[in-house]
């Protein structure tokens, strides 16, 4: 039995830690509440009035200011937010909430996990790597395609809310990302080194995988030299592309085959920085990673022929050329979190269910072709496929494309935001426009809408409303009126697939 | 995949026999265990492990994580640390792989030394060998009171201490190496060289002594 100490906190809580350290990070040993609820982890070094200000506000204003407003418990799942700093013999401690139960192994690795990892935290470069994947992991842990999508989603959705209030991360790497892609979720955490731009000096540089080329080219400057480029938004919004680079495709869109000096520190330093270029870049092919060097464990993943960054989809392919050509230069050409948000919440609505049940990814997104196929397996999409396309009138009656289709397969579900153009999928929705408000099915040879909350569902072409309730039969060409509100969205059914 | 190579050499003299021996042993099989459940040791560490007493063996050539099985070593003989360290360079000269404009080189590897006794070879010779071959960062750790610092000091900035070579403190070096390994593929220099010795990897827990502090 440990030993337990109560503690005040500068906020004027009361908490209480069991004196056993339960773990080492980098900076921190960590404590557990009695209860296990919660976290203390302890500065091994003295914390000066700078880094004590920044955690302060940090657990205090900036604490309030996203978790106070209306919607703002959302983001209890998505940051592991301090709640309060404590001093205990000559060292500062920051208390955090405990991680969620999905973010330990329940399986671990496989052979009956053979690393003694179950019930260890999930850290991201067990999954981002396809080596890691596909050698240790028990197949129960790896999650298909489809949560990876929503787990970069959360990320994105969780850095734009930083990004917005002006907090930095400053360290995104998947080391400070926990996620679980056997239910898609994610949390951000190691939260007590945020940047608040212009307030306080950033002391981290990031992790070697994640940090922006122009960090890693003036890393070697005094720290206050003007011309040292340190952690801020725009290296924030590096990290992310890679991030989300690296949980679709398991691979590093900078580690490619190109060495730049026969010295590894050197090279590393380069191909991080004043020569990084894009494994995938459109013109020059001289990074492209060679798959005859590559562990076997590795492919396809490393077979950029085989597995392009185009597989993501007409939204996130330009991003993703943007973020590694341009961006890796010119850190205002970076797509900004909620560039990513909004295509990768675009990009779940155009992924179709594999046809093959032994596919790993189990999810791909539509390539917009006639036949479409997996390209994971190389699985033909078996039958027919309907297309939603949606537009919405701006100004009066004339409908203009937005830009946004959903794929129909079995149990697809409609939501507020497909027959809504004011509303998207995130921290602002209510209850209520959380639930469905139809379904999609496919019996005796026909695809159906099943209108379940729409009130005013009108099938254009037949000129026959469809009360809730009904069903309406899926055709080529079918024009359906979802919503006669503000943003109400009309859709146009195409028919894709083998039929 | 750029490798990084570790190579761990363990004083196995007469004198370390009993509990000492036996705590190298399970501080081995520690230093495997957890380095297994890190998933970026187990993506880039290769580990090796050099025996010495009256003579030097290469008794695990370098293994990546994954496939690494603890080797039994027994105690016995006299301290060859000299033959050691010339084993060590041949081994590193023939292990790691070098850079060119074609290859991919893998990172310079990190040594960490064990001895528990005076040297009863030519140590000397074996540094010469040691300088000709690249090497990031070299640990020696002098285990209890036998052990000669001035001398590890020749080979290396980075000497720590043992007070006594017994099981709890080798539990600790054990410890400490394992998560010098673990930070050490995950956070390879930037800003600096090379890992720049004692300085960028975790501190020594309170068992070991950072020499000349």
């Amino acid at each position: 039995m440990n030993d337990i100490i109560e503690l005040k906190t500068w906020q004027g809580d009361t908490v209480a830690f069991e004196d056993a350290v339960i773990g080492s990070g980098a900076m921190k040993d960590v404590c557990f509440s009695p209860d296990r609820s919660y976290v203390i982890g302890f500065f091994r070094e003295p914390q000066g009035p700078a880094a004590r200000e920044r955690l302060r506000v940090i657990c205090e204003d900036y604490r309030e200011g996203i978790f106070g407003q209306v919607g703002g418990d959302y983001w209890r799942e998505l940051f592991c937010w301090p709640t309060g700093v404590v001093e205990h013999e000559g060292r500062v401690g920051v208390v955090a909430p405990a991680y969620a139960p999905q973010f330990f192994f329940e399986y671990g690795s496989a052979n009956n996990d053979m690393l003694g990892i179950k019930g260890r935290e999930k850290e991201g470069k067990w999954f981002a790597s396809a080596n890691n994947q596909a050698r240790f992991l028990d197949p129960r842990e790896r999650g298909d395609w489809l949560n990876y999508l929503r787990i970069c989603m959360r990320i994105a959705r969780a850095v734009r809310r930083m990004h917005a209030a002006g907090l930095a991360h400053s360290d995104l790497s998947y080391k400070n990302v926990l996620v679980d892609p056997r239910s898609g979720s994610a949390c951000i955490i190691d939260l007590d080194g945020l940047v608040v731009p212009g307030k306080y000096p950033p002391e981290v540089v990031g992790t070697p995988d994640f940090i922006a080329p122009e960090v890693v080219m003036t890393a070697h400057l005094p720290h206050d030299s003007p011309a040292r480029k340190l952690p801020c938004i725009a290296t924030d919004r590096h990290a992310l592309a890679v991030l989300i680079y690296m949980y679709l495709l398991y691979r590093h869109p900078l580690r490619g085959g190109k060495v730049h000096d026969p010295d590894p520190s050197q090279d590393e330093t380069l191909s991080m920085g004043e020569r990084a270029l894009f494994v995938e870049h459109a013109h020059d092919f001289s990074n492209r990673i060679r798959v005859a060097d590559a562990r076997p464990s590795e492919l396809p993943w490393c077979d950029t022929q085989r597995m392009p960054y185009t597989l993501t989809g007409p939204y996130l392919a330009p991003l993703f050329a943007r973020a590694f050509t341009d961006g890796l230069r010119d850190p205002r050409a970076r797509p900004s979190a909620e560039d990513w948000e909004f295509a990768l919440v675009r990009t779940a609505d155009l992924i179709l269910p594999c046809a093959n049940r032994g596919c790993v990814q189990g999810w791909f997104v539509f390539d917009n072709r006639r036949a479409p196929s997996c390209p994971f397996c190389g699985t033909p999409y078996p039958g027919a496929l309907p297309v939603l396309n949606f537009y919405s009138s701006r100004h009066g009656d004339s409908f203009r494309p937005d830009d946004q289709r959903l794929m129909v397969y079995t149990n697809q579900s409609l939501f507020e935001w497909h027959v809504n153009r004011h509303l998207a999928p995130n921290e602002r929705l209510t209850e209520a426009q959380k639930v469905r408000v139809g379904y999609f099915v496919f019996h005796q040879g026909t695809w159906w809408l099943v209108n379940e909350r729409l009130p005013h569902c009108r099938d254009l072409s037949a000129g026959r409303d469809i009360a809730v309730g009904e069903r309406v039969a899926l055709r080529d060409g079918l024009q359906l009126l979802l919503s006669r509100e503000s943003g109400g969205r009309l859709a146009l059914v195409q028919m894709a697939g083998g039929g | 995949m750029r490798r990084l190579p570790v190579y761990l050499v363990l004083d196995t003299s007469g004198s370390m026999s009993g509990e000492p021996i036996e705590a190298v042993k399970t501080g081995l099989q520690t230093l495997i265990s957890a380095l297994r459940q890190d998933p970026n040791a187990l993506e880039s560490a290769y580990l090796s492990v050099i025996a010495f007493d009256s003579g030097a063996r290469q008794v695990v050539p370098l293994t990546e994580v994954a496939a690494f099985q603890a080797p039994d070593i027994q105690a016995s003989g006299t301290t060859a640390l000299g033959a050691a360290l010339t084993l060590l360079a041949a081994s590193i000269e023939r292990d790691v792989v070098k850079g060119s404009a074609e290859q991919r080189g893998d990172w310079k590897p990190l040594v960490f030394l064990m001895t528990d006794g005076a040297p009863t070879d030519n140590w000397q010779r074996g540094k010469e060998a040691l300088d000709r071959v690249k090497i990031g960062t070299l640990i020696a750790c002098a285990a209890g009171p036998g052990a000669k610092q001035d001398i590890l000091r020749q080979l290396t900035e980075s000497v720590v201490s043992l007070d006594t070579a017994d099981a709890s403190t080798i539990k600790a070096f054990f410890q400490w190496v394992s998560a010098s390994v673990a930070v050490s593929s995950r956070k390879l220099d930037l800003t600096k060289k090379d890992i720049g010795g004692l300085g960028d990897l975790p501190p020594p827990p309170p068992q070991i002594n950072v020499a000349g502090v």
